[in-house]
């Protein structure tokens, strides 16, 4: 029995690592998955789902009210540029995720006065274009995420246009 | 048994008992937040950057991408107003009045966090749809069948389901002691 005891000790302490790596990589594990779901229409770029339904759903808890238009993101090619276009009357947020999952920035309507605005996502010490409002993050990689509210699920095809006009890209030039 | 054999048992033990754990601990969903309020459960840490990485883990799994409290409170309640879980096969009446925020909706999902098929290709209730009586108050039945008397949330027929409960930017007051604010009630009116 005593021939056990330091394969035991070596199993527990492996089980108490194993278990805390796992956690640290479940978020990471995660948002990649959720970035190949989202990410049909290509990286750094805007696209417009559908509205969720049981065929559809992307991610886990979809919200059958809102629109979602996303932007799986990668700045290893240089910051990204992201212009949302709210709609009048109605909630609409942009929210950007980092490859960890945390939340890096949030605006919505009401903040932006209803009115378009850019947001740049970039690494530590990439260049950005002059005056322009930055968002600094550690990870090159993330999801931008709009949501638009409809009051009717019907109410898609009139807000269609407007919901695309909210657009994402690598940023190439920087003046 | 020679001794590297010893440490090979161990060591595919411990990873499979690692990864199980891990797998386990993370699975408490948003349910297990801190702020409860009758049947409803939420955190207000969600969607920040100070969650410790077991939250994290925990939310990715749960509810990935989701917005921070002042956003969107999610509330999520797996139980009725008795403590019973939620049986897709029952008949249940949720009611309140309009919530303190910008807007809300209510949403069924299966034991997944997933949407499943009906008839009625409905799975939510919000603010703009629900119709207020004379008192200011809304109901809606939720329920396998359509019932012939109210107005229709399809819950899952056949299997356990769960409610989330999303509030859009709440209002201050709200915010500030949302464990005792007036949340819509969930009460079981037969199986």
């Amino acid at each position: 029995m005593r021939n056990w005891l330091g394969p035991l000790a070596f199993g527990l302490i492996l089980t108490a690592v194993t278990a805390w790596a796992a956690i640290g990589a479940i978020p990471y594990g995660l948002m990649n998955v959720a970035m190949e779901r989202l990410g049909q229409g290509g990286i750094n770029t805007m696209s417009h789902g559908n509205l969720a339904t049981p065929a559809r759903q992307p991610v886990v808890r979809p919200s059958p009210d809102l629109a979602y238009s996303s932007c799986p993101y990668d700045l290893s090619a240089g910051p990204l540029a992201i212009d949302v276009t709210p709609v009048p009357g109605r909630y609409s947020s942009l929210s950007i995720f980092d490859a960890a999952t945390d939340v890096i920035f949030v605006r919505n309507d009401v903040e932006a006065q209803g009115k378009p605005f850019r947001i740049v996502v970039a690494r530590d010490g990439q260049a950005v274009p002059a005056g322009a409002e930055v968002v600094r993050t550690t990870h090159d990689r993330g999801i931008a995420l709009v949501r638009l509210l409809l009051k009717d699920p019907k109410e898609i095809g009139a807000l269609n246009a407007v919901r695309r006009q909210s657009t994402c890209a690598t940023v190439t030039k920087l003046k | 048994m020679k001794s590297w054999h010893r440490y090979s048992i161990t060591l595919l033990a411990g990873l499979a008992v690692g990864l199980g754990a891990a797998w386990a601990l993370t699975n408490g969903g948003l349910g297990d937040g801190a702020i409860r309020n009758g049947p409803w459960t939420t955190s207000l840490g969600y969607g920040t950057k100070a969650t410790d990485p077991l939250t994290r883990a925990m939310v990715a799994r749960s509810g990935l991408l989701a917005l921070p409290a002042r956003e969107t409170i999610y509330w999520m309640a797996k139980t009725d107003a008795s403590g019973a879980p939620l049986d897709g096969n029952c008949r249940y009446s949720l009611s309140g009045t309009p919530l303190d925020a910008r807007w809300w909706s209510v949403t069924v999902y299966n034991d997944t966090g997933y949407l499943v098929d009906n008839p009625a290709g409905v799975w939510s209730v919000n603010g703009a749809n629900v119709a207020l009586d004379a008192d200011g108050a809304w109901r809606v039945v939720i329920s396998p069948d359509k019932p012939a008397d109210a107005a229709w949330l399809p819950g899952v027929k056949g299997e356990p389901f769960q409610l989330t409960l999303r509030m859009y930017n709440p209002g201050a007051a709200f915010r500030a002691d949302p464990a005792k604010a007036a949340l819509p009630k969930i009460v079981k009116e037969g199986c």
